[in-house]
């Protein structure tokens, strides 16, 4: 048997692969189920890797882009889906990954594994013998022998998972690409919101209730703390319109939060008051909970449970400027254009913000991530001047 | 008839009316010194809106804490010198909770504990058949809430015997001499309801040993034993039937509201609030009260906390109140169905998950 040709970057049997799983999780069905998985599903259509294949191709003779080899992955416990995310594009990239997965996973993530065991069926049998999902107990023998034979380790988790396997010692030439504990954090312009029409407020309302709602608001994306910019009277005037068109958007949705939920955010809430930070603090329903910050403060970025809005009020977007710091991973936006967020970025000085996106799109996974292009991170290249 | 013989039960006499007039004033009194005492207390209640001149009508207004905050942070409502007592819970996993005693909320927590004990144990100490291993003692640094209910309630009793030995073996042998030198006059069982289940009623039905005289005491949750599908009313049946013994006596507490123990009746119709304690059960949906009969979070009240802000607890325990003014004693009786199970968030962290804590038992 002649041994398969090894994988290329774009490979157009993986492609066609990941094409076959994004028409799984578009399916109503999966979508009923999970609606998370809708975006993950739009991430993986054809025409869509086509786009982000294409960003790395490139058309300079003395340029040549090719996998990094093999890719040990270890996705954090309890989101279900970036193990997708991570290993889909380090497959486009033409690598063999290896995915050890978490046997906590969660409802989402079995339904993922059913839809790629559905599709790996019909696929090319090359990415079988390539690209596996495995799950195993605290297994120190196996991290070790997987983080010594690839070429890249991608670490997701918390900085305590990240830190506890960097023990593990990698070959000379492999490289770790890490992404630890971040916390977000979303703003409002008053005057944006206040000239919106009912329709732009309401889209921006359902969207801000997806990122409070999906993963718990516990993802590093999920938005903390919202700050308002503008003066006082036009911030309360902003907020109770925002306030009023949320609680609807939930309503609309359905979202609940069970007791458990409720008692979380309750304990959490209390805690941020005890220490001086929360100023108000009210539960107008289990579902949603508005904290007040003072004026100014920094960002909650402590898990506060799903479906909490601290709230907080700045004169101006650039007075973040002294209070962002290497955690702060995501900025989502309403009521802003892009000539006024880009001197905010140009002015922070250090590590921090990553991304900005629109209210709704905070947890939508982008091939640039914690500030990383991972299509780069998971190719090399090889130049060649004549 | 009663079945209780052993004297009026001293701090099981308010029927609820009464008790809710007592109660309310002194309560909003110590709320009032948490609030100059305590300033993370002061916040939290500003935070929430309630005002120092805000007045409340009836205990169930009162502004609650969720017990896990004495977890989270430092609650004491004195300053840093009188603190004469630091308890802790144990918790398998995640951070204890720390309750703060001066001289006299220490002393006022043992009076009033030993005065609920006495309604059913009456004023002497008793000879005490511990339903546990003496090692559990053993290990300060594996001193659970086991040992820290066990080390607590051996003072009610004298001339303990072991009813397990060091590996944790029941030992036949050490149960029988007790009760051939105490078995004919009153004496004390203490144990945990899944222990005692498991280690005393099997051995004293197979053994014939007769339990007619004492009085167990008991705790530590139902849930061990749900899975056996044991319940609290066949409990009590079946130790009666089998060993003799009648005088049973569930009871529910925590160290966030140490002193406070919520007993069971000698009717076996549920926990009784001690005189100065009361149940309030919430829809945790809603937060309002529910009616008798349906099932909801547990709130307790309590006058005793002075120390610390732990007079109005929203517990992480499932109950239902039975009745009211219409058992064996006055006020509400109730019953525990088991926990709340704690948040766990899908996040990309991996700090979040923490299981649920064990309740320290007194």
């Amino acid at each position: 048997m002649p041994a398969a040709e090894p994988l290329t970057v774009g490979d157009a049997r993986v492609v066609a692969f990941l094409g076959a799983l994004s028409a799984r999780l578009l399916s109503p069905s999966v979508a009923r189920a999970h609606p998370e998985l809708g975006s993950l599903g739009f991430f993986l259509r054809r025409a869509e890797l086509a786009r982000t294949v294409e960003r790395i191709r490139t058309t300079d003779p003395h340029t040549v882009r090719r996998p990094r080899g093999l890719v040990f992955h270890v996705p954090p416990a309890n989101v279900d889906t970036v193990f997708v995310y991570s290993w889909a594009l380090s497959a486009l990239a033409g690598n063999r990954n290896v995915v050890r997965l978490s046997s906590r996973s969660a409802g989402a993530a079995d339904a993922v594994l059913a839809a790629l065991n559905a599709a790996l069926a019909d696929a090319d049998p090359v990415i079988a013998r390539t690209q596996r999902m495995i799950t195993y107990g605290r297994d120190d023998a196996v991290t070790a022998a997987l983080s010594a034979a690839c070429d890249l380790r991608v670490l997701w988790g918390g900085d305590a998972s990240v830190t506890e396997l960097r023990r593990y010692p990698l070959g000379p030439l492999a490289r770790d690409l890490t992404f630890p504990d971040r916390s977000s954090f979303a703003v409002l312009s008053a005057a944006g919101w206040l000239t919106a029409a009912g329709d732009a407020q309401r889209a921006a309302a359902e969207g801000y209730a997806n990122d409070v709602y999906w993963f718990d608001q516990a993802a590093c994306s999920s938005p903390g703390t919202l700050y308002v910019i503008g003066a006082p009277a036009d911030a309360e005037k902003a907020v109770d319109g925002f306030r009023r068109e949320l609680a609807e958007a939930v309503h609309r949705r359905g979202w609940t939060v069970d007791a458990a939920m409720a008692v979380e955010k309750r304990v959490r809430a209390y805690g941020l008051a005890a220490d001086g930070r929360a100023v108000g603090v009210r539960f107008p329903s289990n579902e949603l909970a508005w904290l007040r910050l003072a004026d100014g403060a920094e960002p909650a970025r402590a898990w506060l449970g799903a479906g909490v809005v601290a709230v907080s009020r700045l004169d101006s977007l650039l007075d973040l400027v002294p209070m962002v710091g290497p955690r702060d991973q995501t900025v989502s936006h309403f009521g802003f254009t892009v000539g006024q967020l880009r001197p905010l970025v140009e002015a922070l000085p250090g590590r921090g913000v990553d991304r900005i996106v629109p209210f709704g799109q905070a947890l939508s996974f982008a091939p640039v991530w914690d500030g990383h292009d991972l299509l780069e991170e998971f190719t090399t290249r090889t130049t060649i001047r004549t | 008839m009663p079945i209780d013989t052993l004297g009026a039960p001293e701090v099981f006499r308010l029927a609820q009316p009464a008790k809710e007039e007592r109660l309310l004033p002194e309560i909003v009194e110590r709320l009032a010194a948490h609030r100059a005492g305590c300033p993370p207390y002061r916040q939290i209640m500003d935070a929430l809106g309630h005002r120092p001149d805000r007045t409340y009508r009836s205990l169930e207004q009162l502004p609650w804490l969720p017990v896990r905050m004495f977890k989270t942070h430092a609650l004491k409502s004195i300053p840093d010198a009188a603190v004469f007592k630091t308890l802790t819970s144990s918790g398998t996993t995640g951070a204890p909770s720390r309750i703060f005693l001066d001289q006299h909320a220490a002393a006022a927590q043992s009076r009033m504990l030993s005065r609920t004990m006495q309604t059913v144990l009456g004023p002497h100490r008793l000879p005490m058949l511990l339903v546990d291993t003496r090692a559990i003692l053993a290990d300060r640094r594996t001193f659970s809430a086991r040992g820290a209910g066990v080390l607590g309630m051996m003072g009610f009793g004298r001339d303990h015997a072991w009813a397990l030995d060091a590996d944790g073996e029941v030992d036949p042998g050490t149960i029988e001499a007790f009760l051939r030198k105490h078995g004919d006059r009153p004496f004390l069982i203490f144990g945990f309801t899944f222990m005692v289940w498991l280690h005393l009623y099997e051995l004293a039905r197979d053994n014939g040993w007769d339990l007619g005289n004492g009085v167990l005491v008991h705790s530590g949750g139902w849930k061990r034993l749900q899975d056996r599908a044991v319940s609290p009313g066949e409990f009590r049946a079946r130790f009666t039937a089998d060993t003799g013994l009648r005088r049973i006596h569930n009871f529910y507490g925590m160290v966030e509201q140490i002193g406070t123990v919520f007993l069971e009746g000698p009717d076996g119709g549920g926990l009784y609030c001690p005189d100065f304690a009361d149940v309030i059960v919430r829809d945790p949906r809603t937060w309002a009260e529910q009616p008798v009969g349906e099932p909801g979070l547990i709130e307790l009240v309590s006058a005793l906390p002075t120390s610390y802000p732990g007079n109005v607890l929203l517990t992480e325990d499932l109950g239902v109140i039975r009745g009211v003014d219409d058992g064996a004693w006055p006020g509400k009786r109730f019953e525990v169905l088991g926990r709340l199970p704690r948040a766990e968030a899908r996040g990309c962290s991996d700090v979040y998950a923490v299981p649920a804590q064990g309740r320290a038992a007194l």
